[in-house]
């Protein structure tokens, strides 16, 4: 420095890191240098889906469900990419999406599991069987009740008639004998008192159900769980529609009716009998009542005269929503179409309900959605034993009385028989909501035979079933990033890859600290906590 | 079990207890026990930095480990691209017959032999070839398996050192030079070599004996070259031990009437007496003049292969003699680092190991990303079945490829160089140890190189058997003791590679260029070639072609030139009908595009790919959809199984072209190819992903007539064979050649009457027709 000169003052160093601008769906973004695209879009409000992403691990770049595009058209992986100076990315578009459909489908085409148990997706009413008889084997009968009367509004009468779909589907009839799912339900609707529940307020909405019906009584109850108040017609002097008149009184005992009946009637359910809704009458109905639900069993003169749009076998109803072409107008049960399925008449009470409160609430009525469900078929023998890991071996147990139903004793082992094949994180599982919102065919590409499933249990604490995980390596990053001394790890290589313990020791010995962030973090059912609290 | 502990404590205190000594460690425990005892790997846990769930992780990753006993010896049957074509899948079955193996069992019952599959021993010109231990077997035949067994069961193992012996005194009459490449090895230029010198010796001839590396005639192994001193060379092809002698005495005499005499008259007796006959050895010489030979050396550039057969691999004088090194110390004294990186730039040379990247630019990106530590790395790990461009190069130049590293090392400023070799290639390991021992002696590597400030250690360490591992970020995963997960780029290893450091990876070829360029200057490495692709480029001919081998051709060289006029052709009178470029990443050219130039560009803009080099011809025998499939299931083997749509969706292809060559398919199945094909390419995250694809989409582009023949039902080649039924038409004359040939009692033994296949038992083996004399079984 020439003599004689002022020191330069120097400027003091910015704290701030280094930003980059860059733009995601053409708006303009600026995040710290070391951002990923993902994170940078989340900033902002865009949430990019992954699977093998978390927030606290080094990207793995595995699940290629981020994937996004960049300026060049080029597919990236949002989760382990920077984001760069200039930037120009679009996080969704029809090509995006039909990739990460792809990539679930692909996914999906290995993943062995029912997140349903089979017996729920066959039940017309997709009534949680395998909850019902978890509670039912610890001996909680009333807890076992609420879980079915969720789904089915009339379980003592149904335990007595139903042909029982759900048997028919039940994994355990592959192994020996179905579980008696049907006299299960029965038990829990005899066994308790059934009333009184906590009903909600009404809300000042009011329904009117003609027909009372399985389908219309079920619907009655359905809408009053949701505050609105019904007032069901029938032309008979009682309720209860083919109920009383089809089905014998020996099959059918007329203080099952009277009592099950009631508890309907007992929330606040009105009941009209001896009244005809004529055409003069139904239009009525329409302006004095918020919304209208025709379930008047099999179509006859009288209902085609309300003028609804039909064929020779019955209404037309949009099979969703179950609302006629008339705006507030439903229709349910045998008037839709003949059947010996009064489950199914049941199911679509409960089903209507949603769409009627959406109605009322002045929401686009779209009736209530279906999640997705993973399914694989049946089992094969070599999976008898994994499968019976969780339950107990015998065969299926009868009443002794045949029509008397199952004691407490009976009921508690035969529940004990079902083998629990609903996943365990059906509620809690990215996979299953993913393939839900990109609307994934899981039966596209399958085309190798399928992976036998096993499953390996830890005394306490989480079960591990490979055939459910998707590699995604989450589990692997967590048991090394936490130093624990066996811990998870990549074994083999290619489309067989697993995960798998080091030296063929046991699932307690490889995971123990970290059990429970391992099975929080897997994100499908692969690893799950062993007791599910309901 | 004590005596366990101290060989793996040996091991322990030898390599090193890092993470990233772990493949070492698991080679040599390999190397002792046969395969790895999970008492040793718990061992090494509890010893070491390494944890057990990285022990199995690698352990299970490679092929090379092996995690239970196997058999006293192992049989391994290249199932690489050339082998394939010529009907290694047959020969695999055969020796599973033969060892009585039943489904899923790879070891023979008395634990004796272990059969593998492997792709690839790079002994492609062999085809098929099967290696047991350390003998290579070529051109092997499902009817030669029990010959084999037997000769290898009366091999003496000779281990004894390489031995030749130069004339003691002066005036030496000459050079006899005998190829050793492991092609030429293989096809036993071994009992060559001793038969020459046990023929000098006897003689007490003047020769100089000198093994050199390959030619590149890989289809007229094994090679002997004769070059009398004052007299015209003479090339000798596909010599057989017994013609050696003759070989040499018509070049070299004994000095003296008396020995002349005494030897004339004692072969004479030998002659009488052994019955030997006189076979017209004339036949086998071969002038380099003669339009085969220099039809295939003649178009030929050779750089990474310059003084091809004419040098001894391990000659450190002899390479220094003819011009070696001198680029090394043009760069390190004469020159700057940055502007050795500018005259790889000015030259345009492209990473020859596949992707075809501007070296140049990569050179520079390493040089200019500053850090405490740089590395260089060699990559070695030649993967594609049907390439062995590499391993030649290894093998036979192994200083030249040395120099590479070195100038490459000065410019980017690394001190550390790391040779990834395939431990498939074991003489090209042995090579270059040894060539790097020389270097260290003569100052070539080390500490103030050729007295200058630069210092560099080369060390080299063996892939253990993952082709995915010939991807670079792999590869660096690999070399720090992982299993090879590529990773995402950015950042590249040229700013972030092994163990975090700026990294410059090359492939063999590209380095074995290098000092051409320096020496000669970036001119005229420029001003051969195409416009975007300069220099030259080494391929491997292999497959359907007359004349198979190692070529070196200018870039922009068509397909046509190298296949009819190199390679003279279509073996067997058979007509062309497609070239595999760049292996499983590739893709086929149909015979009508042949003029197509061989440069990165135009193959691109054909949906195939330069690659490493493979160039697999095919003849109007060969099923597309077949060999779509058996690159395919390649990749599908080598796949990490990290990402999504390489692990499942090359898997998925895979069901679907099984399905459609085992007529299984259903419709629909080639739009649903297709559009896999498409979403594997741009969704996977690495370069096996991308571009396992390719194989299917080119031929699905050329050859779609041929998949929707096997959508019916027909392959119409014949190749297929759970398409086909093998029959005896009329001209069967009753011998009962075929029953005899049959190994699954198909066909009954019907003297004189015309024989039945019984198509159930049928296992389509092919022998039949093979033995049938009279062309009277149909396949259909």
């Amino acid at each position: 420095m020439p003599a004689g000169q002022p020191a330069r003052k120097m400027p003091l160093m910015s704290n701030k890191e280094f930003m980059i601008k860059l733009k995601i769906n053409n708006r303009e973004a600026e995040v710290e240098e070391g951002t990923s695209v993902m994170q940078a879009a989340r900033r902002q409000g865009i949430h990019i889906p992954g699977l093998c992403h978390d927030d606290e691990l080094l990207h793995i770049t595995s699940c290629m469900l981020c994937l996004v595009k960049d300026c060049t058209g080029k597919l990236i992986p949002s989760c382990s990419v920077k984001v760069t100076p200039g930037m120009m990315i679009i996080t969704d578009d029809p090509e995006i999406e039909e990739a990460r459909r792809m990539a679930l489908e692909l996914l999906l085409s290995e993943h062995v599991g029912d997140c349903e148990a089979p017996c729920q997706v066959g039940c017309p009413a997709h009534m949680n069987i395998p909850l019902m008889n978890r509670l039912i084997a610890s001996g909680k009968w009333e807890e076992a009740l609420k879980v079915v009367k969720r789904d089915i509004a009339l379980p003592s009468i149904l335990g007595r008639i139903c042909p029982a779909p759900c048997e028919g589907a039940c994994h355990r009839k592959t192994v020996d004998e179905a579980v008696s799912i049907c006299l299960l339900k029965r038990f829990t609707g005899d066994e308790n008192d059934l009333y009184p529940w906590t009903i909600p307020p009404l809300n000042g909405k009011r329904v009117a159900i003609i027909g009372a019906g399985p389908a219309g009584l079920s619907a009655a109850y359905y809408t009053r769980l949701r505050g609105i108040e019904p007032t069901l017609f029938d032309r008979q002097e009682k309720p209860g529609g083919e109920l009383r008149v089809s089905i014998s009184r020996e099959n059918l005992p007329e203080d099952v009716l009277e009592r099950e009946i009631g508890t309907i009637l007992n929330t606040g359910v009105i009941f009209r009998g001896n009244t005809t809704v004529t055409d003069a009458f139904f239009e009525e109905l329409k302006q004095s009542y918020d919304a209208l639900i025709v379930a008047t069993g099999n179509i006859d003169d009288l209902t085609k005269s309300y003028g609804l749009q039909g064929n020779p076998k019955g209404l037309e109803v949009n099979r969703d929503t179950f609302g006629t072409a008339e705006p507030g107008v439903f229709a349910i049960g045998n008037v839709l179409r003949p059947s010996r399925l009064a489950v199914r008449s049941v199911a679509q009470g409960k089903e209507v309900a949603f769409s009627v409160e959406q109605y009322l609430n002045g929401e686009l009525v779209s009736g209530e959605p279906r999640l997705f469900n993973s399914r694989f078929g049946r089992l094969h023998q070599t999976e008898f034993a994994e499968y019976l890991k969780e339950s107990i071996r015998g065969k299926r147990i009868w009443p002794s009385v045949p029509a008397g139903g199952f004691s407490r004793e009976d009921a508690v082992r035969e529940a004990q028989r079902c083998m629990h094949c609903d996943c365990r994180a059906a509620d809690d599982c990215k996979l299953r909501l993913y393939a839900d919102r990109y609307k994934a065919d899981q039966k596209r590409f399958q085309s190798s035979p399928r992976r036998n499933v096993t499953k390996h249990f830890q005394t306490e604490g989480i079960v591990y079933e490979p055939q459910k995980c998707i590699k995604c390596g989450i589990c692997v990053r967590l048991t090394e990033k936490y130093r624990e001394k066996l811990g998870l790890t990549y074994i083999g290589r290619g489309f067989d890859i697993a995960i798998g313990i080091p030296f063929h020791e046991s699932l307690d010995a490889a995971v123990k600290e970290t059990a429970i962030l391992v099975a929080e973090k897997c994100p499908t059912g692969a690893l799950s906590f062993r007791h599910v609290s309901e | 079990m004590e005596t366990d502990k101290t060989i793996v404590d040996k091991i322990l205190a030898e390599k090193g207890r890092e993470k990233k000594a772990l493949i070492p460690i698991l080679q040599a425990i390999q190397g002792e026990f046969n395969y790895l005892p999970e008492e040793a790997l718990r061992y090494v846990a509890e010893h070491s930095e390494i944890t057990p769930a990285d022990i199995l992780s690698v352990a299970s990753f490679y092929s090379q480990f092996r995690l239970h006993p196997v058999g006293e010896h192992t049989v391994k049957v290249c199932v690489g691209t050339a082998c394939h074509v010529k009907g290694s899948g047959q020969v695999y079955e055969a020796f599973r017959r033969k060892f009585k193996l039943e489904e899923g069992e790879n070891t023979d019952a008395s634990r004796k032999y272990t059969i593998e599959k492997v792709s690839c021993l790079g002994c492609c010109t062999l085809a098929p070839v099967v290696q047991i231990d350390q003998i290579t077997y070529g051109h092997v035949t499902t009817s030669q398996v029990d010959e084999i067994i037997a000769d290898f069961e009366s091999q003496s193992q000779s281990a004894g050192k390489k031995q030749y012996r130069t004339a003691a005194g002066q005036d030496i009459q000459g050079e006899i030079r005998i190829g050793l490449g492991s092609c030429c090895v293989a096809s036993g230029s071994d009992e060559i070599r001793k038969a020459v010198e046990a023929t000098v010796n006897n003689r007490g001839l003047r020769v100089k004996l000198k093994h050199v590396g390959c030619v590149g005639m890989c289809h007229q192994v094994p090679l002997v070259e004769i070059v009398p001193t004052g007299g015209e060379a003479v090339l000798y092809s596909k010599v057989k031990p017994e013609d050696v002698k003759d070989i040499v005495t018509r070049h070299f005499h004994s000095s003296g009437l008396l020995s002349r005499l005494k030897h004339n008259l004692l072969d004479t007796a030998e002659y009488i007496q052994t019955d030997a006959k006189w076979q017209g050895i004339e036949r086998y010489a071969l002038n380099v003049r003669e339009k085969p030979v220099s039809s295939f050396l003649g178009k030929q550039i050779p750089i990474a292969t310059e003084y091809r057969g004419m040098i001894n691999p391990l000659d450190i004088e002899e390479y220094i003699s003819r011009g070696g090194f001198n680029a090394t110390r043009k760069a390190l004294l004469e020159m700057k680092p940055a502007d050795v990186v500018k005259t790889i730039k000015e030259s345009h040379i492209r990473g020859r190991g596949g992707a075809g990247f501007p070296s140049g630019i990569k050179w520079e990106l390493v040089a200019r990303h500053e850090s405490s530590e740089k590395f260089i790395i060699c990559n070695g790990d030649e993967g594609d079945p049907g390439a062995f461009m590499d391993r030649m190069l290894l093998e036979s130049y192994p200083f030249r490829v040395i120099e590479g590293m070195i100038i490459a090392a000065y410019a980017v400023g690394a001190h550390q160089g790391f040779f990834y070799i395939r431990a498939e290639y074991p003489l090209a390991v042995r090579r270059v140890r040894e060539a790097i021992a020389r270097c260290e002696e003569n100052n070539l590597l080390g500490d103030r190189i050729l007295g200058s400030d630069f210092s560099l250690k080369a060390e080299i360490y063996e892939g253990a058997g993952a082709f995915v591992c010939g991807e670079e970020s792999a590869l660096i995963e690999s070399l720090e003791g992982r299993r090879g997960f590529p990773k995402i780029r950015p950042p590249f290893p040229a700013e972030r590679g092994y163990m975090g450091h700026p990294t410059l990876v090359n492939n063999v070829e590209t380095l074995a260029q290098v000092s051409y360029i320096l020496r000669e200057g970036a001119g005229k490495f420029y001003s051969i070639g195409t416009e975007h692709s300069k220099g030259t480029k080494v391929f491997a001919l292999a497959g359907k072609v007359a004349r198979g081998g190692l070529i070196e051709v200018p870039m922009g060289t068509t397909i046509r030139q190298v296949i009819f006029e190199i390679g003279g052709g279509i073996a067997n009178g058979r007509s062309f009908k497609a070239v595999q470029i760049g292996g499983p990443s590739g893709g086929c050219i149909p015979a009508e595009k042949a003029d197509t130039p061989i440069d990165y560009e135009s193959l691109n803009k054909m949906g195939a790919m330069m690659g490493s080099g493979g160039l697999v011809v095919l003849d109007d025998s060969d099923c597309m959809v077949d060999i779509a499939r058996f690159f395919l299931s390649f990749t599908q083997h080598e796949s990490c199984g990290k990402c999504t749509f390489c692990r499942i969706g090359t898997r998925r292809m895979l069901d679907i072209l099984n399905n459609l060559t085992s007529g299984k398919a259903q419709p629909g199945d080639l739009s649903e190819l297709e559009k896999l094909a498409h979403w594997t390419q741009r969704g996977s995250l690495c370069g096996l992903g991308k571009t396992a694809p390719n194989p299917v989409l080119s031929t699905l582009k050329y050859f779609r007539e041929e998949y929707e023949a096997h959508l019916k039902g027909i392959c119409p080649t014949g190749k297929c064979t759970g398409l086909i039924t093998y029959s005896v038409n009329e001209k069967c004359i009753g011998c009962t050649l075929c029953a005899q040939a049959c190994p699954v009692n198909a066909i009954l033994f019907t003297p004189l009457e015309k024989h039945v296949i019984d198509t159930e038992l049928c296992i389509k083996c092919d022998a039949c027709r093979s033995a049938c004399p009279e062309n009277a079984i149909d396949v259909k």
